[in-house]
């Protein structure tokens, strides 16, 4: 076959491009962080995060085949300096496994920072407990400055997780894992 | 730095054989190696990199070589095409059946057998934990019956009886919301009983009884059970019992087991694609490397093969401009490291060879040098020719004598130089009457007839030996002897005239004396007729023995050799002088002088000069004795440092074959002549370095022509140092 006019041939090849990566990102579902909160409850500065989780298709395909995914969550306390870069203050990265047992016919949340876990009827119940992460401990009230005034950040990401390096950089192409954007906000008192 | 390359070089190939096997590792998912991942790529793509940029120079340098046609080239590219493809054919034919059977492999851990007995196994492991689950649902509802209407501390002993009684970790009762009233719990649990959570209430509300198998932290179940306490119609809503029964542990390492299997396969299901990609991606990544390997490795030993050949061509090249002494160093001690070790005798032996014949032929060319400067020194004429009797050499004298300009007649034959030159004609009839007898060692006097006389060369030939036996060609030796003749015939004159003179002159003055003392003593007595013939025979005795005396003066004259006395003579003047004497003798004869001024003067004896003038005027009125308008024509002129004299009379001129003895001592056509004039002439001329000709001027009459050095001793001193030199 031979295009007698490239110039609409092109056009036509942008337009599918375009209409696919729209449809990609209808697949991608929603991922952000919806609100998040700091407080001082206890002598700590706790974290408080909801997210907007929904799963995307290649996530829960492999969901549902068995992989288990990963949250992670990264926060970042850091305080602004005159005529330099701001300080990084206080910075946290925690882990949860969401994962299903085909034997109980549960989904499990596993903290792996501490291996408590949770388990769930429903898909939809594990995923709205993951997308509440409550008191999160970020610091010490006294590593923080006295005064109060920082500036906050996180960001959520989910990864299809425990799958071997050697595959994910071998498949660098592949979308294995999801972050959102970082959600910024300055701490007063 | 050149030492440490090889181990720099196998260091890296072995660092980057472990990245390839660990490589390997990896992508089977193994999490050992995981971290090391993004290092062991580094460094294959980085040996890909290496690998691509030293294939690029020597590619670079190999079609450099190829544009410019370097020797070599065309061998080390074919040396390159077959090593590349032996190594890469076998190459991919692996990496395809690799890659079919590695897809195949991992495609047959999936098949619906094993997914069916992975399921089976799940279904088996839920029955038997239902049956369990079922058996504790009927359990706790036992229990249940039991706790209606208790509370406080008989609640709480009851579930402490029920807790151990049906062997369960925890019992709870709680309100309806889920608030506990009462617990009992199995080992040391602390702490209050948690809420339940929403799916139990509710499902509760709904009048159904909960069953829940839960994972537990750490590995095993757990088996929860709610259910409502019956028989409390006081209450607004029922109590709920909520029990907690651990799965035993056989129960729930096997079903532990299944489900990790279930799981891992599902995993591995889902990474079945991308597994099966990421090895074809390591597969082509170590195919990629060898290849490059092999490719590298093609043209490293392509070049090491060649460079041999190169270096033999090029020095095969040098050695055929003539460098001789180019060696090769041997790569090897196989057939190459012969070939360049022959090749390098070679060019030894070659080397030896041409020092040798130059060293012959520097002594052939010292021999030719003396050779040549022999000949030249030579005063014998000496010709060299060919057997097809063409020139090969002639030496200076040669030319001389014979008047031929060998110089130019190099590889001319003879017999077109001898249609140019009388002499050489003359010679070359001799030769080739020779020749046509079929003789080439002879040895001959040949008289030469020239314009100017005759001339006497001895003349030998000898045949040159050749190589292989062939004719090498003649060589014709000649001298002349013209003049040693002369002065063997003029000594021998000499000495008889001598002998005449000094045998006869002695008997003259007696036979004069007496003949006069006769006439004197006899005369008068005799009568007058007797007296007459006295007298008549004493006057011709007298007579005759005058003309006998002034002979034997002529004799003495010839046969004497004076010393010469040179000096400054106007030669123009003693001409005159001379002329105007004899024009005053005989005035009827006349005198024509062309004296030229540039002859003038001349370095000679004036003595034996006047005489010689005397001579020659005396011979040509002699000769024009009887003539009408008898005419001398005396001229000079100079010719280089050569003063030539020419004396011309209008008379009969030489006759016949007297021109060529015109010299000869007694050989005259006067009667009274003693035939001794010319040959005194000649003595003289000789003995100033000159010589003479004699020929018939073109309008008649005889022509004389004196050839005299204008300044001898100078002459005689040049030709001296010319010999020291």
């Amino acid at each position: 076959m031979r295009w007698r006019r490239p110039g609409l041939a092109c056009l036509a090849a942008l337009l599918c491009a375009a209409a696919g990566a729209a449809a990609q990102a209808q697949d991608q579902g929603r991922f952000e962080v919806r609100n998040a909160y700091v407080e001082r409850a206890n002598g700590q500065w706790l974290l408080d995060v909801r997210l907007d989780l929904a799963l995307a298709e290649a996530a829960r395909q492999a969901f549902d085949e068995g992989v288990p995914l990963m949250l992670e969550l990264e926060a970042e306390a850091s305080v602004e300096r005159r005529f330099l870069p701001s300080a990084t203050v206080a910075e946290i990265e925690r882990r949860w496994q969401l994962a299903y047992d085909a034997i109980s016919q549960r989904y499990v949340v596993t903290d792996l920072a501490d291996g408590e876990q949770e388990t769930y009827g429903t898909q939809a119940d594990a995923l709205a407990a993951l997308a509440h992460l409550p008191a999160i401990r970020i610091a010490d009230e006294a590593t923080l400055p006295p005064d109060a005034r920082f500036g906050m950040r996180v960001r959520a990401t989910v990864e299809i997780g425990e799958l071997p390096a050697a595959i994910k950089m071998l498949l660098f192409w592949k979308s294995w894992s999801r972050s959102t954007d970082w959600y910024a906000w300055n701490v007063r008192p | 730095m050149r030492r440490w390359l090889p181990i720099a070089v196998v260091a890296g190939i072995v660092v980057w054989v472990a990245a390839l096997a660990l490589l390997a590792v990896t992508a089977e998912g193994s999490q050992r190696y995981s971290q090391l991942q993004p290092w062991i790529l580094l460094v294959n793509i980085a040996g890909v990199v290496v690998l691509l940029a030293l294939i690029g120079g020597r590619l670079a340098d190999f079609i450099r070589d190829w544009r410019r046609h370097v020797p070599g080239s065309r061998l080390r590219g074919r040396t390159i095409l077959m090593f590349g493809g032996l190594a890469a054919a076998p190459l991919l034919l692996v990496f395809a059946f690799s890659v079919l059977f590695l897809t195949r492999g991992i495609d047959s851990w999936f098949h619906a057998e094993v997914r069916q007995g992975l399921t089976d196994a799940l279904s088996l492991s839920r029955a038997a934990l239902d049956l369990r689950m079922r058996e504790y649902l009927d359990r706790s509802g036992a229990i249940a019956g039991g706790l209606a209407g208790l509370s406080g501390a008989s609640l709480y002993a009851a579930l402490d009886v029920e807790l151990r009684r049906a062997g369960a970790e925890e019992l709870v009762v709680t309100t309806a919301g889920g608030q506990p009233e009462g617990f009992s719990r199995a080992g040391m649990l602390h702490g209050l009983p948690g809420v339940p959570p929403d799916e139990l209430l509710l499902q509760l509300r709904q009048g159904r009884p909960y069953v829940s198998l839960e994972p537990v932290e750490g590995g095993g179940y757990r088996i929860t059970v709610a259910t409502q306490i019956p028989g409390e119609p006081g209450l607004a809503a029922p109590r709920l019992l909520i029990a907690t029964y651990p799965v035993p542990q056989r129960l729930a390492d096997l079903a532990t087991q299944v489900q990790a299997a279930y799981q891992e396969y599902g995993r591995l299901q889902f990474l079945r694609e991308p597994l099966k990609l990421s090895f074809v991606l390591t597969l082509s990544l170590v195919l990629l490397t060898a290849v490059l390997a092999a490719l590298y490795g093609a043209l490293f030993f392509s070049q090491r093969l060649v460079q041999p050949v190169q270096d033999l061509i090029a020095g095969t090249r040098a050695v055929a401009k003539g460098d001789l002494d180019t060696q090769i160093q041997r790569p090897s001690h196989d057939e190459i490291g012969f070939l360049v070790t022959s090749f390098n005798d070679m060019t030894r032996r070659l080397a030896r060879a041409r020092e040798e014949t130059e060293r012959s032929r520097a002594a052939v060319e010292a021999e030719r040098a003396a050779l040549a400067v022999i000949l030249a020194r030579l005063t014998s004429g000496v010709i060299s020719l060919e057997p097809d009797l063409r020139v090969r050499v002639a030496n200076a004298a040669a030319g001389h004598i014979l008047g031929v300009d060998f110089a130019q007649a190099a590889g001319m034959p003879l017999a077109e130089l001898a249609a140019r030159n009388r002499l050489l004609a003359q010679v070359h009839a001799v030769m080739q009457r020779h020749l046509e007898s079929g003789e080439t060692e002879w040895r001959e006097q040949v008289t030469l007839r020239t314009d100017g006389g005759r001339r006497e060369l001895v003349c030998a030939s000898t045949a040159l030996p050749g190589e292989g036996g062939a004719a090498g060609g003649l060589v014709l030796v000649f001298d002349e002897v013209t003049q040693l003749l002369q002065a063997q015939r003029q000594a021998a004159w000499g000495e008889v005239a001598r002998r005449l003179a000094h045998e006869i002159r002695n008997p003259l003055t007696p036979i004069q004396l007496s003949a006069e003392r006769m006439r004197r003593k006899l005369l008068r007595g005799l009568p007058p007729g007797e007296a007459e013939l006295l007298e008549r025979g004493t006057h011709t005795i007298v007579q005759q023995v005058e003309a006998m005396k002034q002979m034997v003066a002529a004799f003495s004259e010839y046969a004497k050799v004076p010393e010469l006395h040179l000096s400054e003579l106007d030669l123009a003047a003693l001409i005159r002088q001379v002329s105007d004497l004899y024009h005053a003798q005989d005035p009827r004869v006349a005198f024509g002088l062309s004296l030229d001024p540039k002859a003038a003067t001349l370095e000679a004896d004036p003595g034996r000069i006047r005489q010689l003038l005397n001579n020659l005027l005396t011979n040509a009125l002699e000769a024009l004795d009887g003539r009408e308008n008898p005419v001398i024509m005396i001229e000079t002129k100079r010719a280089g440092d050569q003063i030539v004299l020419t004396v011309v009379d209008n008379g009969p001129g030489f006759q016949g074959g007297l021109m060529e003895q015109a010299f000869d001592p007694y050989v005259t056509t006067k009667p009274k002549g003693t035939g001794l004039g010319l040959a005194i002439v000649r003595r003289i001329v000789e003995e100033h370095g000159g010589r003479v000709e004699v020929d018939n001027a073109p309008q008649g009459g005889a022509r004389i022509r004196i050839t005299l050095p204008a300044a001898p001793r100078e002459a005689r001193r040049a030709e001296a140092r010319r010999e020291k030199a």
